[in-house]
């Protein structure tokens, strides 16, 4: 069967999926072996039954032709077997459903949890995909309503992520968007309470901000927790949100965050429940060391000339990454290094996709990095690779030097786990959440991303010196990483799952 | 073999067209009926919309009957023997039922909060049609009659429950719950300078079956004057946005 729009199987490159299904397209010459299950996961008397929702949808579907009914979401169930990847759908790129869907095989195969329904927002996929031991519940929103939600949404995570002014947003809660932010917040609870009266759930798990109000419209005694995967800081929230929020998450038994950091401030923003840190995560077994033969040709495509020293930023087009900093730093290098290149890799979110809310800020924000590029004389040096395969993505952390995560604000920064694994030494701004398991010059060099002067001197600090302090921060990175597995992970989440349903 | 004369039959049809019309006359009057309550009374809208159905029925049943050759007298003393017989024998339960019914719109309390009622004080944890169940500081439980919340004097001691303003009411079982929240939200954006703005409004699900969902919906005001206002405002706003959209309105949850 085929699509109206068919899409070139490439994604994201912050988040591989190919080789998530060890269906991988092309396979890599060396894929490192997924890890048994481990045995000191929870033991339970029988696999639990899971709810889980986010917003971001493991597959995603493309828009119709214009003028035409989305052909997809015309029918009720579908067989994951009946459908072609890269025509009728594609893996999500971003970083919920990366961490969600390697956790729950991971969690399915060591007995944790059962044949487990997963709800997202997935305007044209059918209502319900039948994906091995998933279930895969899709919930479709009119354009209208869904552009409303996605002003709330944007509001929120741009406030959080302090690119907006706080006070502009007071009466988020108040406003027409909102209610359309509700109406998809209650469409979903609703259909996950019709799902509840089939399958009798054991508990729920709810992901990320925009699905917040989820508990409070649930309305079930049984165990729900909840994910927050961008920063928690209580200072970025408008004072005027605060009593919503808090209430928002005191529905929840257990609020789970990324760093303990997030952790203090989630405890005095006035959660009562149990709260948990718990490092986000990476599947090892997803990533590939590719051989220089391959990594060639694959980087002269993005521009990247064999004799080119290259620094690789990976991360969505998103104002809040830092791009920006990451180029006017490397400016202040250009002249020094001639061959030096920063490349780019990423492209928009599910929010910014055709296939989700169709939100322009990916495209924009590239034009605007453009711009600085060419304003600062750099314009052929920074090299925008768009979404890429994993293969891809692969092969630019081999051709780089060191990576750079320049994010002015960041829920954690799996990237630079990437970065480690890879065996390349990186820089990470202070506003990272991962920057609480960043030792300065020991796994990684912190920066102040607004600091250009400060940024370059790192750069050419790992440039002059790859043997030694690069080597260095490689080693100090590896040991880091560990802290960031799915087995690490794993662990802690059936844990957590253990304690939710026994108390 | 012969049919007896139509003649025979007539009573009998009468009675089953009087009992068609009767539901025909029941079904339209119940429904008009609680439109015209819920313009300005929206949680008791459905009950007066049930009662007035009740009442057509047993008119439309005496008249059924009579043509039957029933005799009227004294199905209608049997009526009466019955009802205030079951009034009787049922005075106490009726009383608590009452009251709930007028607890539920009237008592500014509701689950988790802490009250003192006559010589009890306790945090609420359970509210049924015929008691109220109080956790009191000593753990005990207490279960005081709900009539007793309509004699007597209700204190709710939780701190700022003065803002609080809770509107019970109900809808049919298939109506699209989001698309009513999201019209709700937006009327009562309207009101947002009369209410506190740190508090969005709440809508919750109490109960739910096939034929309906019982809801809440909470408010909080910011000057406790406003509070009659408001609760009248709010519950004409429910009101406006339950039939605008074509939905009934039921009554308060029970």
């Amino acid at each position: 069967m085929g699509a109206p729009t068919a899409w070139t199987p490439v994604r994201s490159a912050s988040s591989p999926d190919e080789n998530r299904l060890g269906r991988a397209v092309l396979a890599p010459l060396r894929v490192r072996p997924t890890l048994p299950p481990d045995p000191r996961y929870m033991t339970v008397e029988s696999p639990l039954d899971l709810c889980v929702n986010t917003q971001t949808p493991l597959l995603q579907f493309p828009p119709p032709a214009p003028g035409q009914p989305a052909p997809a979401a015309s029918r009720d169930v579908e067989s994951i077997g009946s459908l072609v990847e890269g025509v009728d759908y594609r893996y999500s790129p971003g970083g919920v459903t990366r961490m969600v869907h390697p956790l729950l095989r991971r969690l399915h195969s060591a007995g944790v949890v059962g044949a487990t329904q997963w709800v997202s927002l997935n305007p044209f996929a059918p209502r319900t995909i039948l994906f091995n031991d998933l279930t895969l519940h899709n919930v479709a929103v009119a354009p209208d309503r869904l552009a409303a939600y996605g002003n709330v949404k944007e509001t929120i995570w741009g406030t959080v992520h302090g690119l907006r002014e706080s006070g502009g947003s007071d009466n988020l809660f108040w406003s027409d968007d909102f209610s359309e932010y509700a109406y998809y917040n209650r469409l979903t609870a609703e259909t996950i309470r019709s799902l509840d009266a089939q399958h009798d759930f054991d508990l729920f798990y709810i992901h990320d901000f925009q699905q917040l109000p989820i508990g409070e419209m649930l309305g079930t005694l049984k165990p729900k927790l909840f994910r927050w995967h961008i920063p928690f800081e209580a200072d970025s929230f408008p004072e005027r949100w605060h009593a919503a929020m808090r209430g928002y998450l005191n529905q929840y038994d257990t609020v789970v965050v990324s760093t303990d950091r997030y952790l203090e401030h989630l405890r005095e923003f006035g959660y009562t429940g149990r709260g948990v840190r718990i490092y986000p995560y990476i599947d090892e077994s997803e990533y590939s060391d590719p051989s220089p033969e391959e990594v060639l040709p694959i980087v002269e495509r993005f521009g990247v000339k064999e004799t080119d020293r290259v620094i690789l930023a990976v991360g969505r087009m998103d104002p809040m990454k830092g791009q920006d900093h990451a180029i006017r730093a490397f400016a202040l290098l250009a002249k020094r290094f001639p061959r030096l290149r920063l490349l780019l890799v990423g492209n928009g979110s599910f929010s910014s996709s055709a296939s989700g809310l169709g939100l322009p800020k990916s495209g924009s924000w590239r034009n605007r990095l453009e711009a600085i590029a060419e304003e600062l004389g750099v314009g052929g040096r920074v090299l925008f690779t768009g979404h890429v395969t994993q293969r891809e993505l692969d092969a630019c952390y081999a051709r780089c030097e060191f990576t750079i995560l320049p994010s002015i604000r960041e829920g954690f920064g799996l990237v630079v786990v990437e970065s480690w694994i890879h065996r390349r030494p990186a820089i990470v701004s202070k506003r990272a959440g991962i920057a609480e398991i960043v030792r300065n010059r020991t796994n990684a060099l912190l920066v102040d991303p607004e600091d250009p002067k400060q940024v370059a001197g790192q750069m050419e600090a790992i440039l002059a010196d790859p043997k030694g302090l690069g080597a260095k921060l490689v080693r100090g990175g590896l040991v880091a990483a560990k802290k960031c597995t799915i087995e690490a992970a794993a662990r802690a989440e059936s844990e957590l799952l253990g304690a939710a349903v026994e108390g | 073999m012969s049919f007896p004369p139509i003649a025979t039959f007539l009573p009998l049809i009468y009675f089953a067209v009087i009992l068609l019309l009767t539901w025909a006359v029941g079904r339209l009057s119940g429904l008009l009926a609680s439109r015209i309550i819920g313009r300005t009374m929206a949680p008791v809208a459905a009950a007066g919309g049930r009662l007035t159905t009740v009442i057509v029925w047993v008119i439309g049943v005496t008249f059924a009957f009579q043509e039957l050759g029933v005799s009227t007298d004294i199905l209608l003393l049997m009526i009466l023997i019955v009802g205030f017989a079951a009034i009787v024998a049922l005075r106490e339960p009726l009383q608590n039922i009452g009251a709930k019914y007028f607890s539920d719109i009237y008592t500014p309390f509701k689950l988790g909060d802490t009250v003192q009622v006559g010589a009890y004080t306790g945090k609420v944890i359970e509210i049924n049609p015929v008691t109220t169940v109080l956790i009191t500081e000593s753990d005990t439980l207490v279960s005081v009659p709900n009539s007793l919340f309509v004699r007597d004097v209700v204190t709710n001691l939780s701190p700022q429950k003065w803002r609080e303003v809770i509107v019970p009411f109900s809808v049919g079982g298939s109506v699209d719950l989001a698309r009513l929240e999201s019209d709700l939200r937006k009327s009562l954006g309207k009101l947002r300078l009369r209410l506190d703005a740190r508090f969005p409004p709440v809508l919750t699900t109490r109960a739910r079956t096939a034929l309906s969902t019982d809801l809440t919906l909470t408010v909080m005001i910011r000057q406790p004057e406003d509070r009659d206002a408001i609760t009248a405002e709010v519950g004409k706003r429910i009101s406006e946005v339950v039939s605008l959209s074509g939905r009934t309105t039921s009554g308060p949850s029970a």
